[in-house]
């Protein structure tokens, strides 16, 4: 009853977080709404026994990814009021077909619930044994079953990696830079001129 | 504890690939000067390795292996559809250089980002499990949004990379809200079990579960009503990415919608032909008629995507082996058009700028009358005019579909073609009929010349030697989906 | 042997059709002519084997159709009746390819002509080879082509292309009723093979079927669909049309086509279904009235024409009928005799005047010749043996066959065979009268050309004087040595099974007629030679009397008894019209509007629609996007009804 209780309590959050993430006007509130809805996202897994997974989200996504949202909207000027002219104007027609579509998820969901259950349990990989914790038990399947995942994974944050400097970094000339291998090089012949300076006349 | 190493023998083409990807990446990285050819050329070479390998390691025409736990399969099927990728691949690899020189973001990322794309298209080909198949589809995606905006310098091409990325979550969402809701309502991601095991597959939550998955994956092929980005990223992008667009992920995604639907839910036919007739239709109507007022030969080729993607999923709605055999037969010649195609399109230089409007072919057969003779091969051919071998792909998949008593789809599908051999014939027509426009610089007959001489060649009438190997290679490749 | 006489020309087509611009004008031109008269010569050696050795054979080419019931061979049948047609056709055939060596010397596309030349002659031998009905209708149609271009080979020519289509298009009409006859031929014996249906055609006699509530006979209706076909080929009556027009092509062309070899292919398509028109007496009486009717027209109207080859070209219709109604008649034999002699002397005279016509620059109205003897000695001389064979003097070859036809007319005892008698005196009457008004107006009297035209007046070169000595020595003694083989008492042994005759041979009873049945033709004919005489020699001025004094009789025959006139009231114009109508208002106001033009601007404006879509907002997209989804699962959650 409790856990019930505050599963449904999360879960109210979490969507009205969501809600209020895209509804919102000062987008800095946005991106607040944000860490609010990850708050209760991890609560919701700590809820489900996977406590590895809501430690994750919390320090991965509240902490880092979001504060750089919030960092790059602050120093972003974007005039977000302009770019939601359109919104209200598809206001009606977007909101019915919304409606209508959560109104068949939930009728899908609610229908004969209870004859799946017994089917989709049957499929079910066995619950994490006893004397294992959390956190060992998905280290031992996410490096062996789902290694290839795994990997794939790597590679996909690889591409990300490769796709941020190709779009954004930029080799600028005129700009000088500190080479250290350079700096110990360096001899005096470069670097040095001797000059004869005649009387009266200056360099 | 003990963990075994699982068999990496099936996937030794993606091992290849991966850590070829990685190489190239540092051999860029850690030369100084630009090695855009260097790495191009070694790009080529490791897919064509990989080709190589995966031939050499196949399990047998009809015999199947998996690894990874089941998440990963090969068989007849996946080395087909492999095939043509690592060809369109390799294909739009060669033909990118120049472009990328003239417009001065000749980059060695480029075939690296090229190479990890294939990579996961080839993951999307072999995926046996949901997650694998998410997995290789992100790969993939990821490495083409940051493509197509890869002339960063252009707002075309950026806004092209922000709009494919934007949908691109937004379909990847709806691919993850169709998975979760299968998950939950069935127990499992892996497509073995769900084709076997699904004893209650009447209920309507699969259904929308499917319908949910379908739509994400008919993102991926330009699928009405999930084909809307197509043009304006096609038109966005830089050209040999178009180019590659139009190829390969085109036929990965294909085959992935083929693999859900006939691997994972084999015991649902009935409702997803449903959903394929409806996409199907809607692709070949707009394909058809969106097209007839396009002046961008970039654009003309979206919607020519758009609806050559109706066609084939026509095959795909027969279910059969015949009609999966037409697909097969149908994306390896769409792709021979398209690769020509574009080969002619990147040919459209004046003074090293593409000139991409269409009325700009005019009289092309006076000033380049090699190009412009084949470009009329790929046009004639990608109308479906007999004897070409356009021709014959239309043919398998209408007459799969008559067989498989559906005889709206085939006529729709007649009626569309003849609306769209009018553009097709358009450009023509411009080319042999109308008075000269300025000449397109002259092309040395090097890379581009024989990737359309060779596919010009493939879609001549000459292909009617070649179309009864493929297809008994097609037939061999469906049978082992079924 | 057989197949180098049939394939000789086709190789010869296919070399100058392919490489004449390679090759060259020489080249092409010795190449066909060469193949030709090798043809021409091994077609002797053939004819010899077949008519002194009797040898007939069957020769297998080919396995052609093996289809269901229909089962048949590419064969050439070579019997008396294909001997004789194989010497006619490439004895002609060689001598017009060398005539025009000469004779198209200032063209400038020679090889092409060389290749049609030889692509008839191939089409011919084809056509006289067939060993059953679909081979005979492939050789048919493809003389029917080669004549199409040949008529129209000065293609620049509008009369030329004009003409052509007559031709083709008059030739149509006769070739279907042909097509019908063997579809019908096909489905009462189950076969097209001759000796098959021949075999069978005892049993089918007499068997009727019901057509619009008539009853017809199946055998006659089958035979006249036949003539029909030898009608448009042998320009009969009715069908004639194009034969005078198709006097537009060069005059070689005329010479071989149209006198001596296609259109003498309906009479051999009557010869060798003689098994099937004996048994059909009706057929054979409406041949034996359309030839000597086509007989007495022709040449009534040759009488007024002043074109030179016109005159020939009806010349060769009227002779034509004698043809047909000796046919009529039965008397196969007399009628492949007269096509025999015929071949030689008809070829000489169009070759003659193939050479008058050179040497006069190309003029053919005989108005403005005249008075040439002299300049021209030897074409003159030609002309005069092959008029006197043509009005049958003896003893040149038109005496023995001409005369043999008109006696088995009248030893027929039969109304029609009275009435074809009765035409083919007239006929021969008005025969002479023309040509000798040919060689009158042609070569004597006064000159009546320009003074360009007899400055060059010249004689022609050796290479097409020996063609017409040639074909001169045939007319005057083809008839003399041949007569007993064709109709005398060698006919039984030369003919064989070649032709059947059901009844008394008639051919035997001709021997019988009265004294002035047979000197009533020569008589005529002399008659014809003094009336010209005094028309062109004597007084000049006579013609020109007669013509005003008969002015509508001379009117009705100038304009050739107004059948042009009124095909072109019957046919021409309701078919411009209906064309007319269904272009404008059928295929224009309604296919066009409701079919390409109505689809066509419904395409464009879903394009349009397609296009105002394309908005360009991602946010427009993703809404497209969720709308799809919400479709498809709305679609699913009324049609499962799964909740």
């Amino acid at each position: 009853m409790m856990i019930a209780f505050t599963f449904y309590l999360f879960a109210a959050i979490a969507v009205l977080g969501g809600v209020m993430v895209i509804s919102s006007k000062n987008p800095v509130h946005s991106v607040l709404y944000l860490i609010l809805t990850f708050f209760t996202a991890a609560g919701l897994f700590v809820l489900m026994g996977a406590e590895f997974i809501a430690m994750i989200l919390v320090i991965v996504y509240v902490g880092a990814v979001a504060v750089l949202f919030l960092f790059v909207v602050m120093m972003l000027d974007v005039d977000f009021v302009r770019l939601k002219e359109g919104f209200l104007q598809y206001m009606p027609i977007g909101a019915t077909i919304g409606l209508v579509l959560l109104a068949e998820i939930v009728m899908v969901l609610i229908s004969r619930s209870a004859d799946i259950t017994t089917e989709a349990l049957s499929h079910v990989a066995q619950p994490t044994p006893e004397g294992v914790t959390n956190t060992e038990a998905l280290g031992r399947i996410l490096y062996t079953d789902y290694i290839y995942i795994f990997q794939a994974a790597g590679l996909i944050l690889l591409v990300a990696m490769i796709g941020a400097i190709v779009l954004t970094h930029r080799k600028r000339p005129g700009v000088k830079r500190q080479v250290i291998a350079d700096q110990v090089a360096t001899r005096p012949e470069d670097v040095i001129e001797v000059k004869k300076v005649r009387p009266g006349r200056g360099i | 504890m003990s963990a075994t190493l699982p068999d990496l023998t099936p996937a030794l083409p993606e091992i290849f690939v991966a850590c070829a990807a990685m190489a190239l990446l540092m051999v860029g990285v850690f030369k100084k000067d630009n090695l855009l050819k260097v790495v191009t050329r070694l790009g080529v070479l490791s897919l064509a390795i990989a080709f190589v390998i995966m031939v050499a390691k196949m399990p047998g025409l009809d015999r199947v292996a998996t690894t990874f736990g089941g998440m990963f399969i090969v068989d007849g099927f996946s080395v087909f559809m492999k095939s043509l990728v690592l060809i369109g691949s390799m294909a739009a690899l060669l033909m990118s250089q120049q472009y990328l020189i003239d417009r001065k973001i000749d980059r060695f990322e480029f075939p690296v980002l090229i190479v990890l794309a294939t990579l996961g298209m080839m993951m999307m080909i072999s995926a046996n499990d949901f997650m694998a198949l998410y997995v290789g589809l992100e790969l993939q995606s990821l490495s083409l949004y940051v493509l197509a905006s890869f002339d960063r310098e252009r707002q075309r091409s950026t806004e092209a990379g922000l709009k494919y990325f934007v949908l691109g979550a937004l379909s990847s969402g709806m691919l993850l809200y169709g998975i979760s809701l299968i998950y939950g309502f069935s127990g499992t991601t892996s497509f073995s079990v769900l084709s076997t095991g699904l004893a209650n597959s009447e209920n309507i939550g699969l259904v929308v579960g499917l319908v949910f998955v379908l739509a994400g994956l008919a993102f991926k092929v330009s699928a009405v009503p999930f084909h809307m980005w197509t043009p304006d990223v096609y038109e966005g992008a830089p050209t040999p990415v178009t180019a590659l667009f139009a190829a390969a992920p085109k036929v990965a995604a294909m085959a992935l919608l083929m693999r859900v639907v006939l691997g994972g839910f084999p015991t649902m036919a009935a409702d997803w032909q449903q959903i394929i007739i409806f996409i199907s239709i809607g692709s070949m109507l707009v394909g058809a008629f969106a097209a007839l007022v396009q002046t961008n030969i970039k654009r003309l080729m979206a919607y020519s995507s758009i609806g050559h993607v109706g066609y084939a999923l026509v095959g795909l709605a027969a279910g059969t082996v015949q009609g999966v055999e037409g697909v097969l037969v149908y994306m390896t010649i769409y792709m021979t058009m398209t690769i020509g195609t574009f080969a002619c399109i990147l040919s459209m230089r004046r003074d090293k700028a593409l000139d991409l409007d269409i009325n700009e072919l005019a009289g092309l057969s006076r000033n380049q009358p090699a190009m412009a003779f084949a470009l009329a091969v790929f046009m004639f051919s990608l109308a479906g005019i007999p004897l070409l071998a356009g021709f014959f792909g239309k043919y398998f998949i209408f007459m799969s579909a008559i067989d498989a008593g559906l005889y709206t789809l085939a006529i729709i599908g007649f009626v569309a073609s003849v609306v769209g051999a009018f553009y097709y014939l358009r450009i023509v027509k411009i080319m042999y009929f109308d008075e000269p426009a300025a000449k397109f610089d002259d092309n040395e007959f090097g890379t581009m010349g024989f990737i359309m001489g060779l596919t010009a060649a493939l879609n001549s009438p000459l292909s009617f030697l070649l179309i009864y190997p493929l297809l008994g290679l097609a037939g061999v490749a469906a049978a082992s989906l079924f | 042997m057989y197949k180098a006489i049939v394939f000789m020309p086709l190789i010869g087509f296919l070399i100058a059709g392919l490489f004449g611009r390679q090759l060259g004008t020489k080249a092409s031109q010795w190449i066909t002519t060469g193949l030709l008269v090798a043809s021409a010569v091994l077609s002797m050696v053939a004819f010899m084997d077949v008519a002194v050795g009797g040898n007939t054979t069957m020769v297998h080419v080919a396995n052609w159709v093996s289809s269901g019931d229909l089962n048949f061979h590419w064969q050439l049948k070579i019997d008396a009746l294909t001997a004789v047609m194989l010497v006619v056709v490439t004895l002609v055939s060689a001598l017009v390819h060398i005539y025009s060596i000469g004779y198209m010397s200032h063209d400038d596309h020679n090889p092409r002509f060389f290749a049609y030349l030889s692509l008839f002659t191939f089409a011919m031998l084809m056509l006289v080879t067939a060993n059953n009905f679909l081979q005979l209708f492939f050789g048919w149609e493809g003389v029917g082509l080669a004549s199409y271009l040949l008529i129209g080979f000065w293609y620049k020519k509008p009369s030329a292309n004009a003409a052509a289509i007559k031709a083709f298009l008059v030739n149509r009409v006769g070739d279907f009723g042909l097509s019908l006859g063997i579809l019908a031929i096909f489905l009462v014996f189950g076969s097209v093979t001759f000796d098959v249906v021949f075999a069978a055609v005892p049993a089918i006699a007499g068997q009727t079927f019901m057509f619009l509530g008539m009853e017809a006979d199946v055998l006659t209706t089958i035979c006249l669909l036949l003539f029909v076909g030898a009608m448009g080929k042998s320009a009969q009556l009715g069908l004639h049309t194009w034969l005078p027009d198709a006097m537009e092509g060069p005059t070689p062309v005329s010479a071989l086509i149209h006198a001596a070899t296609m259109v003498t292919a309906g009479v051999f398509l009557v010869a060798r279904t003689s098994p099937m028109f004996e048994f059909a007496p009706f057929a054979l009486d409406v041949v034996t009235v359309v030839g000597a009717t086509t007989a007495i027209f022709a040449a009534s109207v040759a009488l007024v024409q002043n074109d030179i080859k016109r005159v020939i070209a009806y010349s060769t219709c009227s002779q034509l009928g004698y043809m047909f109604f000796a046919l009529g008649v039965s008397a196969y034999g007399a009628a492949m005799f007269h096509l025999f002699t015929h071949a030689f002397f008809k070829a000489l005279l169009f070759l003659g005047a193939g050479s008058v016509i050179h040497a006069m620059s190309d003029e053919q109205d005989m108005r403005k010749m005249g008075g040439s003897r002299q300049m021209i000695p030897m074409t003159y001389i030609m002309m005069i043996i092959g008029t006197l064979a043509l009005t049958g003097i003896f003893p040149f070859a038109g005496y023995f066959s001409k005369d043999t036809v008109i006696e088995a007319a009248y030893a027929a005892h039969t109304g029609v065979g009275e009435y074809a008698f009765i035409m083919a005196i007239v006929a021969a009457l008005m025969t002479s009268f023309y040509s000798w008004r040919l060689i009158f107006m042609t070569f004597h009297g006064k000159a009546r050309g320009g003074e360009e035209t007899l400055k060059h007046m010249h004689e022609s070169p050796p290479v097409m004087l020996l063609p017409l000595v040639v074909l001169a020595i045939g007319a005057v003694i083809a008839g003399f040595v041949f007569s007993d083989m064709f109709v005398g008492e060698g006919r039984f042994e030369f003919w064989g099974a070649a032709l059947f005759v059901k009844g008394d041979d008639i051919l035997e009873s001709i021997h019988h007629v009265p004294t002035f049945v047979k000197f009533l033709p020569l008589i005529v004919s002399i008659l014809g030679f003094i009336i010209a005489y005094k028309f062109y020699i004597k007084s000049t001025e006579l013609p020109a009397k007669v013509a005003g004094a008969f002015k509508y009789l001379y009117q009705f025959l100038l304009n050739k008894w107004y059948w042009d006139e009124l095909y072109d009231f019957l046919f021409v114009r309701p078919s411009f019209w209906l064309g007319k109508f269904l272009w404008k208002k059928g295929d224009g106001g309604v296919i066009d509007r409701f079919g390409p033009d109505g689809f066509a601007a419904f395409a464009m404006m879903m394009a349009k629609r397609a296009r105002s879509v394309q908005t360009g907002f991602v946010y427009h997209y993703a809404f497209a996007m969720l709308i799809g989804v919400a479709l498809l699962v709305t679609w699913f959650m009324f049609t499962r009804g799964g909740f």
